[in-house]
């Protein structure tokens, strides 16, 4: 059946094996949960804008804080940032598609029904309210009955599921698929803090799997994991979640740093400024982002040589994360910066980041987080890592890869102002947040008393939010009215330094008519300028009939195989029947993997 | 809540011992420079213009930074060494990227592409050391506050914090097994040893003015020593109030498990803990008629003195011995007034959602005996 599928039409986008199909489909999902957290985000400042406010109450409070920390996270950055691998890392490398296209449709189909599942607890009134990382033993059954703990955690799990086959996916697809020429040191920056991504994803997600499951345990089963009065460790939770958790920081981060430095580079026309020590320094947040875990439990009492190795650790990574800013900043020097709404994103990442790392640097001391700790000090913080850093990155990246990607360019007057609006409202927002923190207002509460001295700076973080909203209305407007109106962009419309510049805009589905050879770094920059700056002819795509070119096939069984998996974890998180839910999605995954398996490929 | 006069002479206080080298920022410098023109009598209040201009008191009753005791202090030095290296770092990168922003734009019909170079090693170099340098600043006063802070004094008194959902529980080994609740009583200038844990979830045991927190787990104890700190009117009645508040997520009304910590002059510590358990006198034929009606919150509370200590189950309630003492109601949530209480009584999930405490449907005149009861002040002798 799987040759006769169309080529156009739904059927053809729900069967899809192509990477640049399924990473419009990744962004497209994350943009649709960007609104869903973005909701939760304006309902928790709305209510928090004066004291005592009564808008919402703790426990629908305490979902939003959950549900927004899970969705921006696992529903936002890392489905936007595997938007970007998949259409990207073919590209980039000169392959014709990753190594295994139709894992990679299963693995957007398992994330997208992952996040449908987590979001149906906002259906069935279970919204988990333990907060994004589930401290035993508040998600236990005792102090969360209902099956909202439960949504949480099988969401996760079957997010995290999508997350690993796309890991092992791009891991492959960049050691084994680049094109000739293309050594790991002429690898695009990107391609580079993709694939450190990669090995914390394949190294970190099986200890959050493995949590989850002894969670999952817990609630169903009633073993005694986490549960104190089985002789269970609520610590253990913490170890457990911060070792996935922290490299999960990195996992955000890394792709955002990678889109960064392709932005700057291509809009100072420069090669980006110490290439090896960029990619050394990616490697080596990467490996010192496994050790830092408990920075996150300092006031959990782990005694104070543990505290004191964790702090100096902590530290440490400063150096190699401070090394690539000073790399950024030197990649724009000598150049000639055009100030379009993507480089203005790409820079505002450097500037916004810059102030997340110092005060991250502040709570590396324990002395001093002893005192910061679940204050609103780091909420600021990790804000301005996650949204100013991580954030405005991938929308740098949105507007320097819509032409790529739809052949159009996005409107820059919207463009620009929704990055004013965004910078206003983001500062607006989160830098009061430093002052509440020191102020000792807490994180995570739904309330406060008119007196501590709070009002004035909660008020401004509201208004920061209202403000980055009109912001956010802005971004979906403009993306659509550019989807139609937006004017046409060649194939390389900002002169860039990559291979998918070289090809049509959008590029067509086998992408490169011939697989391309490089010979250095930033080739297609050297196909078109000399190294005097001389302009050359570059090159254009051979004409071939594109029915000569082997593609994969099309096939259905990736999203009945992911529905089937995603219907198992409903079990769990369905009252007295759930088994029967289970062992149907049971059956449909069995059934599908075995239609998939004697599928011709 | 807490707008005692304390509140002012502390800002004064830390204006004198040059606050601004703690802090930083615009915002910051602007709010010491009005308060420099204020002498210590005259300081402004919380509604005054100059505070509300940019409404950075840092006399908020839990800000962080007030430096009362030696941990806070140590703390703050630390914080103030990093704060200035960090401002030092933030410069050291904005002013760069400023100037390079500007000097290297393009302009419009430049067409060639600028030079083409690739790095430089002597400068990633510096920017690898510098870095480490700094960070060597940051890290030794760290450590050395780190262990100078993880000796216990042998002569510390000894106190369990103890978390409930959503109120604390103090118990007193070492002055007659005191139990109270939401509220801590200390001596002046102690160093106090506490022992924390949690009854349920985990909670986070926190007064920002004398340091740092200490997370409440159930099924391990933790540990941690906060000094209290001297009394800054040396004859004030009744004590200093300091606010504490959990700062883990703990459930529905985590925001509502607020608490006091009340520091006493010595002689007036001893006489709280002496009159803290005794048993409450019933004289009126209100109060007779409330004893009664206490009867049904016995399950659950204890009042020291009466049969309500000897039954099972009785720390599933706050300990409400003593409760006409305390000044708020609800770990926090209310001024303790029998308005307030007879509200509580009547709905406790109005006021503290999720709470374990049900609605007894106690009669309007039942919640007035059980109030005057329960409220009763014949211990109020410090």
């Amino acid at each position: 059946m799987a040759k006769n599928l169309p080529k156009t039409g739904i059927i053809s986008w729900l069967t899809t094996v192509d990477h640049k199909r399924i990473g419009i489909m990744y962004a497209l999902s994350s943009l649709f949960f960007l609104i869903i957290g973005g909701i939760d985000a304006l309902l928790m400042r709305t209510q928090l804008m004066v004291p005592n406010n009564t808008v919402v109450t703790g426990d629908i409070f305490n979902g939003l804080v959950t549900m927004h920390g899970t969705t921006m996270i696992f529903l936002v950055v890392m489905p936007l940032s595997a938007a970007f691998f998949n259409f990207l890392v073919p590209l980039q490398i000169g392959a014709a598609d990753v190594a295994f296209p139709r894992l990679n449709s299963l693995s957007f189909w398992i994330f997208f029904f992952g996040g449908c599942l987590l979001n149906a607890s906002y259906l069935v009134q279970q919204i988990p309210a333990m907060g994004w990382f589930a401290y035993a033993n508040l998600s236990s059954k005792q102090f969360n009955p209902t099956h909202s703990v439960d949504f949480w955690a099988l969401g996760v799990q079957v997010v995290g599921l999508a997350s690993l086959i796309a890991a092992i996916n791009f891991f492959v697809t960049i050691i084994n698929m680049r094109c000739k020429g293309m050594t790991l040191l002429k690898m695009p920056l990107f391609i580079w803090t993709t694939l450190v991504t990669q090995v914390l994803l394949i190294l970190s997600l099986p200890v959050i799997t493995v949590a989850l499951v002894m969670l999952s345990f817990d609630r169903t089963f009633g073993t005694g994991f986490f549960n104190p009065s089985q002789g269970g460790q609520v610590i253990m939770w913490q170890h457990l979640f911060w070792v996935f958790g922290h490299p999960e920081v990195y996992i955000l981060i890394l792709p955002a740093m990678g889109i960064v430095s392709e932005i700057l580079s291509t809009f100072a026309k420069k090669p980006l400024f110490g290439y090896t020590v960029m990619v050394y320094s990616s490697c080596a947040i990467g490996f010192l982002g496994f050790a830092v875990w408990a920075h996150h439990m300092f006031t959990t009492g782990l005694g104070v040589w543990a505290t004191a190795l964790f702090s100096a650790a902590t530290m440490l990574i400063a150096v190699p994360t401070g090394v690539k800013i000073f790399n950024w900043i030197s990649t724009l020097w000598g150049g000639k910066i055009r100030f379009t709404t993507a480089s203005m994103f790409a820079i505002s990442f450097v500037a916004m980041f810059t102030l997340g790392g110092l005060s991250g640097i502040m709570h590396s001391s324990p002395v001093i987080d002893t005192q910061h700790q679940d204050t609103y000090f780091v909420v600021a913080h990790f804000h301005y890592v996650l949204y100013g850093g991580a954030v405005m990155g991938l929308f740098g990246g949105i507007f320097y890869w819509f032409p790529k990607v739809t052949g159009k360019f996005m409107n820059e007057l919207m463009g620009k102002a929704q990055f004013w609006l965004y910078m206003v409202g983001f500062n607006l927002t989160f830098f009061p947040m430093h002052f509440l923190g020191l102020e000792g207002m807490p994180r995570r509460i739904y309330t406060y008393a008119p007196d501590m001295n709070w009002n004035f700076w909660n008020f401004c973080a509201t208004m920061g939010a209202y403000v980055t909203a009109i912001g956010g209305i802005l971004f979906f407007v403009n993306f659509f009215w550019s989807l139609k109106f937006g004017a046409k962009a060649g194939n390389d419309p900002w002169d860039g330094r990559t291979l998918e510049w070289s090809i049509p805009s959008p590029p067509p589905e086998y992408n490169f008519a011939k697989l391309p050879e490089v010979t250095q770094l930033d080739d297609w920059w050297y196909k078109k300028y000399t190294h005097d700056g001389k302009r050359l002819n570059p090159p254009s795509q051979p004409v071939v009939d594109p029915k000569t070119i082997h593609l994969p096939h099309q096939s259905f069984w990736p999203m009945v195989l992911a529905f089937g998996i995603t219907m198992i974890a409903t079990g769990f998180c369905v009252p007295s029947s759930g088994v029967f839910v289970s062992l149907i999605g049971l059956a449909i995954t069995m059934a599908s993997t075995y239609g998939w398996a004697y599928e011709e490929p | 809540m807490v707008k005692n006069h304390w509140c002012r002479s502390v800002s004064a206080k830390l204006f004198r011992e040059g606050f601004g080298k703690i802090m930083s920022g615009s915002f910051l410098s602007l709010s010491s420079l009005s308060l420099a023109q204020e002498t210590q009598e005259q300081l402004p209040a919380f509604g005054d213009t100059k505070w509300k201009l940019f409404d950075v008191s840092w006399d908020a009753p839990m800000n962080t930074v007030t430096g009362l005791t030696e941990w806070s202090r140590d703390i703050n030095n630390v914080y103030s060494i990093t704060t200035w290296i960090c401002v030092f770092v933030f410069f050291a990168v904005s002013i760069p990227l400023v100037y390079t922003l500007y000097r290297f734009r393009h302009k419009a019909g430049d067409q060639a592409p600028p030079k083409q170079f690739h790095g430089n090693s002597t400068l990633e170099i510096i920017w690898t050391v510098v870095p480490v340098v700094l960070l060597l600043f940051i890290a030794v006063p760290t450590w050395r506050i780190l262990f100078k802070h993880a000796q216990v004094p042998p002569s510390a008194m000894k106190i369990e914090a103890i978390g409930h959902q959503w109120w604390w529980e103090f118990r007193y080994p070492d002055n007659g097994n005191v139990v109270t609740a939401n509220e801590l009583h200390v001596p002046e200038n102690t160093p106090v040893h506490f022992t924390v844990y949690s009854e349920d979830v985990i909670h986070s045991f926190w007064i920002p003015a004398w340091g740092g927190k200490k997370d409440a787990l159930p099924g391990h104890k933790n540990e941690i020593t906060l000094t209290s700190p001297p009394l800054k009117n040396a004859n004030v009645k009744g004590g200093e109030m300091y606010q504490g508040q959990c700062v883990e997520l703990c459930g529905a009304s985590h925001a509502l498990m607020r608490f006091n910590a009340v520091v006493h002059s010595k002689g007036e510590f001893d006489s709280w803990v002496k009159t803290a358990n005794s048993p409450p006198t019933v004289e009126t034929a209100s109060q007779k008629a409330g004893e009664e009606v206490f009867a049904r919150c016995q399950a659950c509370h204890t009042i020291a003195g009466t049969p309500s200590e000897q039954l099972p189950g009785n720390k599933i309630g706050p300990n409400l011995s003593n409760f006409g003492n305390r000044k708020y109601l609800g770990a926090g949530t209310r001024m303790n007034t029998p308005e307030n209480l007879a509200q509580w009584l009547k709905n406790p999930a109005g006021i503290k959602p999720g709470n374990l405490m049900p609605n007894l449907g106690l009669t309007d005149e039942e919640i007035a005996h059980v109030s005057s009861y329960i409220r009763q002040s014949t211990t109020k002798t410090y």
